[in-house]
């Protein structure tokens, strides 16, 4: 089936020039650390805390409602580091979903309510399924396909992943639209 | 991307008749048909370690049984265990349940060992001693049953071989007799002991023949050990005790009690290429290098089949007419006419695929390259048991070329015609009447099947002998699931 | 409903939280923004070097068989609240160097002992005790004891002292305004 429109309050929204749409109600925490590449919708009540580290993502994300992007840190024998974040190209995160990853790569869809545990590594093409947990550490191969809590390998994903992910991201934001134009 | 949170509202029919989405389906440029999961080869092209990632020789990978060398899985939750590194300064503590642990410890020096984060289990819970280097170096066991099962090993080994020698030389008498051409081996005075060698086995039947002959079976035996008296007595704890899980994964050992569990190594991943099974030309090959998301060889329906898609459908009654949009998709870098047709008004199946000639499969089975009879296609009909159908409108649809730069021109243009509803590069959409039949039972699900007849330019460059035609006119069938008839 | 917040020296609690009701919070202690401590059913006291992470909802619930004047909540020393986590309790006792991570859920009448892990998307409704050192992981629950302790924080809590002041508004320690009573509970309160 085709996406439907999303419509969104246009006064709620800001749209930049290189066409990041982002809601006046999320938190952006260090919003000089965050660096949005273009054409990316962060939404209402999404936090992104770039205040702990640069967070980076990629053209064509989706960071849906309430979903938190968090850097991850890692103990040595002399403090704590926060990691910076790295987010591919048309990646989608769903609604309530924590992102403490080091990497996601590009054509990454992490479904809603999900947790990805600190430090994950999420290769390029990759899917999570709706309510999962990825433990800390965890490394999402490319072509896999993870469900559960702790999640686990459940099917591979058609070798079009790169071209239904882009496809998807870009219907996403075509279909965002401001709901009236005064 | 529908395809993956979505239910499949559209399934193509396979040429082997499966009914699968397009994105599971592959399309053979060099037969020209639909092939999906089921009907083609799979072959392991490259072992690799999904956790870091390095790549793994298929020999070495087989003498590891399948495992990386560095990476470990939790042995209590499976999940990757991590290395961590603690400077160890004093002697630690030696816990109780560790048995056999060995603490050994200099001065300041940085200790590793392996934690999981999810179930947070460490190396130390089951007394395995903390390591110098941060990989490899973990103590492997020895499974308690390796020489019998080396034995084993052996024994079936022999008789294999045994036997394959044994249908290689009916083969060849077989076709000693009945051969009326001058065969590669009387030509060239090849012997019996060379074309063993050319086929890799064995030189001699000694040394299968002696393995046979030293083997002993196995015995039963009535005695068993007695129960230990307290074992219905006993208060369980279960946090002492291991799952059924945790034990199956180490089947050499099944450890019983948490104390016992070891890291498992973990296992290896694979890169797979896919073949076409009639032509053996290969459908998808991935690079080698196993980060990568690239293919060398990618021929997916996706990209060689019109893509349909549902924009939206109208209930559909029994005995009424219902609205069907659909949106058409040409992938193709070529200029594509579609026509919408009833399924069963598709030319019949020209010739059924005759798997390999003759000649060619006497090749194979001298050279025992393959085995042809282990795979042989089941040919099925697929049920296309629909309620409903769709009003084929009779013109032929043009759909230009995929066009990358096109989505930045401007919005959709109108056309003319009543049933297309607009138009975009190389999408179309369609507005089209479903009739469902009035017998359907309301609460069925309802489908309607519909086929396709497209023309597709093969850019296959033509081989030397045959010059192959480049423009073809193809056919798919798919079924559409429109939901459930209403009352 | 009185808004009675006393935050002590050393603690980093941002603006953007909603904290409702009686509520301590110790030093060293640092709270993110969007976290919620409703305090409607009696004081909360947070100990010294607890996490509390963005979403997180602490709430000390009103209940209908409640003592007067009503049990504080103690949440011990060097807890860690990840992001989305949930906490329910009406007079319960948080021991110290729990981990409560991602999005889990610890309902009314569940005893929380010392250094325990409920893992991410857990959700602990039933009536239970928690023994010191219990791990609980996955879909499934499943119940593990760990050997020793979860690490504590104690380096994260210098990080995020150190760096939070820079990006976020905070509220101000109010600790001269704090009556001597409301030290004394922090002080009594149990320590095993």
């Amino acid at each position: 089936m085709e996406l439907q429109d999303t419509y969104y309050n246009k006064s709620e929204y800001v749209e930049t020039a290189s066409g990041n749409k982002v809601s006046r109600q999320t938190v952006l925490c260090g919003s000089q650390n965050i660096v949005l590449h273009g054409k990316v919708i962060v939404q209402s009540d999404a936090i992104i805390r770039g205040d702990l580290a640069n967070v980076k993502t990629g053209r064509f994300c989706i960071i849906s409602k309430g979903s938190v992007i968090r850097p991850p840190f890692k103990k040595f024998s002399k403090g704590v580091a926060f990691f910076p974040l790295q987010m591919g190209d048309h990646v989608f995160v769903g609604e309530n979903t924590v992102v403490n990853a080091a990497v996601v790569g590009s054509y990454v869809y992490i479904g809603k309510n999900v947790v990805i545990g600190r430090r994950c590594v999420l290769k390029d093409c990759c899917m999570i399924e709706d309510n999962s947990v990825l433990a800390a550490e965890t490394v999402v191969p490319s072509f896999a396909r993870f469900s559960g809590s702790p999640a686990r390998l459940v099917t591979n994903l058609p070798e079009a992943m790169p071209d239904l992910m882009t496809e998807f991201t870009k219907s996403y934001y075509q279909h965002f639209l401001p709901t009236t134009v005064n | 991307m529908a395809y993956l949170t979505q239910p499949d509202y559209v399934k193509y029919v396979c040429s082997c008749g499966q009914l699968k989405p397009i994105t599971s389906l592959y399309f053979c440029r060099h037969c020209l048909k639909i092939r999906c999961g089921f009907c083609i080869c799979h072959e392991v092209d490259s072992h690799h370690c999904a956790n870091c990632l390095e790549n793994m020789p298929s020999s070495e990978a087989r003498l590891k049984k399948n495992r990386c060398s560095s990476c470990f899985d939790c042995p209590s939750c499976f999940h990757t265990l991590s290395t961590r590194a603690t400077m160890a300064a004093q002697r630690q503590a030696q816990d109780p349940a560790g048995g056999d642990a060995k603490v050994e410890n200099k001065q300041t020096k940085k200790m590793y060992y392996l934690s999981c984060f999810n179930c947070r289990w460490t190396s130390r819970d089951v007394g395995i001693p903390d390591q110098s280097v941060a990989s490899g170096g973990w103590p492997e066991r020895t499974n308690p049953f390796l020489s019998r099962y080396n034995q084993l090993l052996d024994y079936y080994k022999a008789i294999a071989q045994q036997e394959k020698q044994e249908k290689l030389e009916r083969e060849r008498k077989k076709f000693a007799i009945r051969g009326k051409y001058i065969t590669l081996t009387d030509k060239t005075g090849l012997t019996g002991a060379m074309a063993r060698n050319i086929a890799g086995l064995p030189t001699s039947e000694s040394g299968s023949s002696a393995a046979i002959a030293s083997f002993t079976p196995s015995q039963a035996s009535a005695e068993v050990d007695e129960l230990p008296d307290d074992v219905y007595t006993k208060d369980v704890n279960l946090k002492q005790i291991t799952s059924m899980s945790q034990r199956l994964a180490s089947p050499e050992w099944q450890p019983s009690s948490v104390s016992r569990l070891h890291p498992l190594a973990k296992l290896l991943s694979i890169k797979r290429s896919q073949r076409c099974r009639v032509c053996d030309h290969n459908l998808t090959k991935p690079e080698y290098n196993p980060g990568s998301i690239k293919f060398k060889i990618e021929l997916l329906a996706y990209y060689h089949v019109p893509e349909v898609k549902i924009i939206s459908y109208e209930t559909v009654k029994p005995g009424e007419k219902s609205a069907l949009l659909l949106k058409l998709t040409n992938p193709t870098g070529h200029e594509m006419q579609i026509q919408l047709m009833q399924p069963e008004d598709l030319p019949p199946v020209e010739e059924r695929e005759e798997p390999k000639s003759i000649e060619k499969s006497l090749e194979k089975s001298l050279n025992l390259e393959k085995d042809t009879s282990s795979y042989r296609a089941i040919e099925r009909v697929a049920e296309l048991g629909s309620s409903s159908r769709v009003t084929a409108p009779e013109a032929t649809l043009t759909l230009a070329q995929r066009d990358d730069a096109a989505e930045y021109d401007d919005d959709a243009q109108q056309d003319t015609s009543d049933f297309i509803l607009w138009r975009k590069s190389n999408k179309l959409a369609l507005r089209l009447e479903v009739t469902t039949d009035a017998a359907a039972t309301p609460g069925a699900p309802a489908r309607a099947a519909l086929a396709l007849q497209y023309s597709y330019r093969n850019t296959v460059p033509p081989a030397p002998a045959a010059p192959q035609q480049a423009h073809h006119t193809l056919y798919t069938t798919l079924l559409l699931d429109l939901g459930v008839v209403s009352g | 409903m009185s808004h009675n917040i006393k935050i002590l020296p050393g603690a980093t609690v941002c603006e953007d939280c909603t904290l409702e009701g009686d509520i301590t919070i110790g030093g060293g202690t640092v709270i993110h923004p969007r976290v919620t401590i409703i305090a409607e059913g009696g004081p909360i006291i947070i100990a010294e070097y607890c996490i509390i992470e963005e979403y997180s909802t602490i709430i000390h619930k009103k209940s209908d068989n409640q003592e007067v004047p009503p049990k504080p909540l103690f949440i011990g020393a060097h807890n860690v609240f990840e992001v989305g986590c949930r906490l329910e309790s009406p007079c319960g006792h948080i021991g110290e160097s729990n981990v409560f991570e991602c999005r889990s859920f610890v309902g009314v009448d569940v005893k929380v002992g010392s250094g325990c892990v409920i893992g991410a998307s857990c959700n602990l409704t039933a009536p239970q005790t928690l023994a010191d050192n219990t791990v609980i992981w996955g879909s499934e629950h499943h119940i593990r004891e760990a050997l020793e302790k979860q690490p504590s924080q104690l380096l994260q809590l210098d990080f995020l002292s150190k760096v939070m002041p820079n990006y976020h508004r905070l509220r101000k320690p109010n600790v001269h305004k704090r009556p001597p009573s409301a030290r004394q509970s922090q002080e009594s309160s149990p320590r095993p």
